[in-house]
Formats: structure tokens, C-alpha cells, sequence
């Protein structure tokens, strides 16, 4: 086969950029050419390619193939040719761009080979990502959108901030993995990506944008920003010990949050925090075996999650309702919707011949092997909810339970297409795991089918679903909101507001006085002079051109703040990028 | 839940106890010898979560749905 050495990212941020070009009524198809050239491509990377470009006295490397970002890289043009079938019937010029970006964003820290094109990629799906939060158009999306934006441009500081201290440390660009507790550049590093993987309290972000999101944006979200970030995280920080408890408390985190959401695919977001838990842990405990299974779990996950986000998107989009309390009773009327979703369900709780019992289990073994009892125990309770919750709670109330007398619309072909090829890839991995095992990064010993191994998740899933039973009606959902760490965020922003708003009015106060006080001097100062030609002058100044132009001014401000957000944030954003890059490469020019 | 139902999973339950008892155990943890350990898991697991949820959602985190409408 012939190998091309290029960068994947280019594809996609091509076709991004060629988009707008090309007719509406072919775009959606067109979108699918760059994930399948990336795809193609990928395939034919070998281990230790490189593409590199100097670039200031840096070694700027946009390719390098290891043997982990590889299945990364694989996954993730594998999902956007997913998503892009599920996303065929939409017209949506803004969404399908911000798409694009965003898995170029994806692709290019996947195969980012130093700090600064990493950096790059980070940002650029943060900004991308945002768009598909802003392009639902509701009220709540923009504000939620702005929250999410501002959140992740805090942690591309931190990353960024990190990676000047350790190129000032080190004089190299380079990515290179971290010992534990390392230096300040390491912990700051980590803190960014942290922002990314949503690990408690940096999370709010995920679990209040995903369920906002539109139904097709949150497919590519549930897929790509936190498993880039969990990819980064094994490659930098594998056995960090911390990680062991940030994971499993994540895994438990999600799970007592998702029993109280009402929103279907805030259930489901939470548990993206829940099962990237998993991932986190197996990074922590750094094994060969450990590392291993955070790669095969990232590569179920994103399937059977993607086909759970699918599956709830389709209700959303048939029925327009995505709350428990207003929905239910569906199941006569989207019986194959139901099955579909049901296949993603029985592979995220680890069912025997779907794919999370041949990912999961590895993470849950290797923690059992290095005689960690208690995060083994937890992260089986932690399974136990993931089942409970998108195996039972959410299909039960919303196809079951009480009739919503709901009648859905017809759900477009490509849905079903799309979902259809998602549940048969979680039975095939389920059923034959060796192609996926044969990929990862080290030599995989662990043979998930074993005897004790089926009795365990027998026994496990068959007595949550009795529990399950006799107190399904306290799982019903509830009208409420279940407050997370955007409360604080939110209020963050308030103080913000507070401290800053007395301030600057107060000098704009003064201001105001002092320039009132000028133009009555001036004017003073003008009919002082009796000359005509003098006395004009000053006046045209003083009392027309000065006056018209702060007028005008603050004008343009008024009408930016009051307009629409969106626009403003977008050419913030652009502006904010820009911004940083400047100070990176002005740094760097300093340090060298 | 109809009777079979039931039946089919008690059934299935018997299945691997029975296999617990006279198969010899090989995974590295200690709770995989006692037999029935993950029913008993299973069950306590499941009831925990949801009450323990259900009481942190009552004590702090459940809030009206228009809590952030004059935030």
C-alpha cells in the first residue's frame, strides 16, 4: 500500500475551509471526503513517521506516529464519518464548519508531536466546539456556549502556561512524558488537560453544554474533546497516582449526578465523566496492562457513547422534548430507535459480546493485579450506575414508563444508517476484540472471555436490574435542576461583574468631569479669543469633531454589547488567539 | 415483569453460583472466591446509589428549575 506522510488535521481543516464553496444540497455528502482521506491515510502511517517544519530555532512536528496516538487517530476519523452520516439530512453551513475545525483540532493534538502544534490544535477545538453549542440559538445555548468558551480558553492558559515554563526549563518543545510530581510546568500542564478530560471541579463545563448542545454537535462533542484530552494524558502523565483517585472519583461522581439529571443527554454526559473515570484511573495506575485498557476503553467508549448520543438525539429531534418528566411511552412508535440505542446501552454497562466487557474489564483487572481493592471495588460500583442509569432509567422512562401521548415525526434514514453502523462496530469489537487488541500500545495478555469473568457481570447486571425494579419509581425524573460546579462559575462571573463594574464607573465618572471640565474651559478659552478664524476652529473642535467621535465610539460599543454575543466572541476569541500566539512566540524568542 | 422472566434470571443467577462452586477460582482479588459476592454487590450497589443520590439531591444539589433564571 502506498503510504502518504501527511499531516490528517489538513483534511479536515481544508474541507472546513472549502465548505462555504460548495452547494447545499451536496455539502453534507462532501463532508464526509475529509474523515474517510484521514482515515485511509492513517491506515498507512507507520510507527515513528515524522513530518517536521523549522520554525524560529523550533522543530515544529505535526506528525509523529506512535504506537498510542495511532488507534487515537484511527477512532477519531472513524467517529466523524459516523456522525457526519448522522448529520446527512442537516443543512447547516456554521455547524458543518465548526464540525470540520473541531476534528481537525482533534486530529492535530493526536498527532502533535511538541508542545506549541498541540497548543495549537487545543485551542482551535475549544473555539470550533463552541459553535456547536452557539448554533442551537436558544437563549440558554449562548450563555452556556460563552460559559463553555471562557472555561476552556482558562485551561488552554494553564497548558500554555505550563509549556512556556517547561520549554524555559528545558529549552525544548518536544512532548515528552512526566514523572510524577515533576516540576510546576508538569502540574500546570496537567491542570489544563484536567480542564479537558472534566475532571471534578473542572467539569461543569461537559455536563452542562453537552445536553445543550445541537443534536448532531453533541455527537462529535461526546466524542472528541474529552478523549484527545484522555489520549494526552496517558502519553504525558502515565502513573501519576493522583490519577488513580481523580479517576475513580469521577466514576462515582457522574454516577450519583446522572440518578438525579432529568435531561436525557445530561444522563448521558455525566456519564461520559463517569466512564473517562475509567481512563483516567488506568492512566494513574500506569501499567502496560493499565494503559492498554484506557486505549481499547477510549476506543469503545467513543463508540457505544456516540450511539447512545445518537439514539437520545433522535428523540430530541422527533419529539422535540428531552426531559424525562415530558417524555415516555415511545417505544411503540420507535421500536428500532429503541434496539439501536439498546446496543450502545448493553456496551457501556459491559454486557458479555458488546464492547465495554472487552475494554472495561482491563481497566478494572489491572487495578486488581496491582492490589489496588478499594479502586477496583469502586470502579465495579461505578459500573453498576452506568448500567442502572443508561440501561434502565433513561430507556425505561423514556420509552416505557408513563405515555407522554407524544407523537414523534419521522426520523430521517441517515439516523437510523448511522446508529445502525455504530451498534454493529460495539457488537463486532464485542464479539472479535483481537483486531482491536492487536493495535494497542503494548502486547495484550489480558483475554477478557474467561469463565469467572461472565459469571461476575452475570451476576452484577441481572441483580442491579432487580434493585433496579423494585425502586424503578424513585428513578422517575424529577423537575428539578441538579446544581453542579457551574453554580460556582457562575457566580465567579457575578463577582467578576461586581468588582468590576464600581471601578470603572467610577472612572468613567471622572472621566465624564474632567472632560466636561475641558470643554467649558475651551470654550471659555475660545470666546476669549475674539478672532474669528481662531474662535472657529476651536469650536469645530472643541464642540463638534471631539464630542462626534467619542459619541460615535461609545456608540459602536453600545451597539456590540447590546448585538448579538456571538459575533463579539467570535472575533474576541480569534483576537484572544492571536493574542496569546504573540506572546508565545515573542517568549520564545526571549528564552532563545 | 412476567413470571418467566423472573424465572429466567434466578435461573441464570443458580447457573453461576453453581459454576462458582465447583469451577476453580482464578482471577487475583479476594471477593472473587466467595460465591454469590456479586449478587450481594449487585443489589446493595445499586440500592445504594440510588438512595445515597436521591439524599444528596434532597440535602444540597436538587434545585428549582427556575434557580438560575435571576442568577
Amino acid at each position: 500500500m502506498i503510504t502518504f506522510n501527511i499531516p490528517p488535521f489538513l483534511f479536515f481543516l481544508l474541507g472546513g475551509l472549502l465548505l462555504p464553496l460548495i452547494p447545499q444540497r451536496l455539502r453534507a455528502g462532501i463532508f464526509l471526503i475529509p474523515p474517510l482521506l484521514s482515515l485511509w491515510i492513517i491506515f498507512g502511517l507507520e510507527q515513528g513517521t515524522r513530518v517536521a517544519v523549522d520554525f524560529m530555532h523550533f522543530e515544529l512536528i505535526f506528525l509523529q506516529v506512535t504506537n498510542l496516538n495511532w488507534i487515537f487517530g484511527i477512532i477519531f476519523s472513524l467517529i466523524s464519518v459516523i456522525a457526519g452520516i448522522y448529520a446527512l439530512h442537516m443543512d447547516d453551513l456554521r455547524q458543518q464548519v465548526a464540525a470540520s475545525f473541531y476534528a481537525a483540532g482533534a486530529l492535530c493534538v493526536t498527532f502533535a508531536g511538541d508542545f506549541l502544534v498541540l497548543f495549537l490544535g487545543w485551542e482551535l477545538m475549544a473555539v470550533a466546539s463552541t459553535f456547536l453549542i452557539w448554533a442551537r440559538g436558544t437563549t440558554e445555548a449562548v450563555a452556556t456556549g460563552m460559559r463553555y468558551f471562557l472555561f476552556h480558553i482558562f485551561g488552554g492558559v494553564l497548558l500554555l502556561g505550563g509549556v512556556l515554563l517547561h520549554v524555559a526549563d528545558t529549552g525544548s518543545l518536544e512532548l515528552t512524558s512526566f514523572a510524577s510530581g515533576e516540576s510546576l510546568a508538569a502540574w500546570l500542564i496537567l491542570a489544563g488537560v484536567a480542564v479537558n478530560v472534566a475532571i471534578p471541579p473542572l467539569h461543569a463545563w461537559l455536563s452542562e453544554s453537552y445536553p445543550t448542545a445541537t443534536v448532531t454537535g453533541a455527537v462529535f462533542m461526546s466524542a472528541l474533546t474529552t478523549k484527545s484530552a484522555v489520549y494526552v494524558l496517558a502519553s504525558l502523565f502515565a502513573g501519576w497516582q493522583i490519577l488513580i483517585f481523580m479517576g475513580v472519583l469521577m466514576a462515582l461522581y457522574g454516577v450519583v449526578y446522572a440518578v438525579l439529571a432529568n435531561d436525557i443527554r445530561g444522563i448521558l454526559a455525566y456519564h461520559i465523566i463517569s466512564q473517562v473515570g475509567y481512563m483516567v484511573a488506568g492512566v494513574g495506575i500506569g501499567t502496560e496492562m493499565s494503559i492498554n485498557g484506557t486505549t481499547a476503553h477510549a476506543f469503545s467508549h467513543i463508540l457505544y457513547k456516540a450511539l447512545l448520543f445518537m439514539g437520545a438525539g433522535v428523540v430530541l429531534y422527533t419529539t422535540g422534548k428531552s426531559k424525562l418528566t415530558e417524555l415516555g411511552g415511545l417505544y411503540s412508535k420507535q421500536k428500532l430507535v429503541f434496539w439501536l440505542y439498546m446496543i450502545g446501552a448493553f456496551s457501556i454497562s459491559g454486557f458479555p459480546f458488546f464492547n465495554g466487557f472487552i475494554s472495561k474489564s482491563i481497566i478494572v483487572a489491572s487495578a486488581g493485579y496491582e492490589a489496588m481493592d478499594v479502586a477496583a471495588l469502586l470502579l465495579i460500583l461505578a459500573s453498576i450506575g452506568t448500567f442502572l442509569h443508561t440501561g434502565l432509567k433513561l430507556p425505561y422512562w423514556t420509552w416505557f414508563g408513563q405515555d407522554s401521548d407524544l407523537t414523534p415525526t419521522k426520523t430521517p434514514t441517515n439516523m437510523i444508517w448511522a446508529m445502525g453502523i455504530t451498534a454493529f462496530l460495539c457488537t463486532f469489537f464485542g464479539v472479535y476484540p483481537w483486531l482491536l487488541y492487536d493495535k494497542l500500545p503494548y502486547p495484550q495478555l489480558y483475554n477478557p472471555f474467561q469463565l469467572y469473568h461472565f459469571i461476575e457481570m452475570t451476576q452484577l447486571l441481572i441483580f442491579t436490574y432487580i434493585a433496579f425494579w423494585v425502586f424503578r419509581k424513585k428513578l422517575a425524573g424529577e423537575p428539578y435542576i441538579a446544581v453542579d460546579f457551574e453554580f460556582f462559575y457562575r457566580l465567579a462571573a457575578k463577582g467578576v461583574i461586581i468588582i468590576a463594574y464600581k471601578p470603572v464607573a467610577l472612572v468613567d465618572n471622572w472621566l465624564g468631569n474632567i472632560y466636561a471640565g475641558f470643554t467649558r474651559s475651551m470654550k471659555g478659552l475660545a470666546t476669549f479669543f475674539i478672532f474669528n478664524k481662531c474662535e472657529g476652529a476651536l469650536d469645530k473642535t472643541v464642540h463638534y469633531l471631539l464630542p462626534k467621535t467619542i459619541v460615535q465610539g461609545g456608540n459602536s460599543l453600545l451597539k456590540i454589547i447590546r448585538g448579538d454575543a456571538r459575533d463579539l466572541t467570535s472575533a474576541m476569541s480569534y483576537i484572544l488567539i492571536l493574542t496569546i500566539l504573540l506572546i508565545f512566540v515573542s517568549l520564545l524568542r526571549m528564552i532563545t | 415483569m412476567k413470571t418467566w422472566h423472573w424465572a429466567t434470571l434466578l435461573g441464570l443467577t443458580l447457573i453461576t453460583v453453581v459454576i462458582q462452586l465447583l469451577v476453580p477460582y482464578t482471577k487475583p482479588s479476594w471477593w472473587d472466591k466467595i460465591p454469590t459476592f456479586y449478587v450481594v454487590y449487585g443489589f446493595i450497589g445499586c440500592t445504594l446509589i440510588i438512595f445515597v443520590s436521591k439524599w444528596l439531591g434532597k440535602l444540597m444539589i436538587q434545585k428549582d428549575e427556575k434557580f438560575y433564571d435571576n442568577f
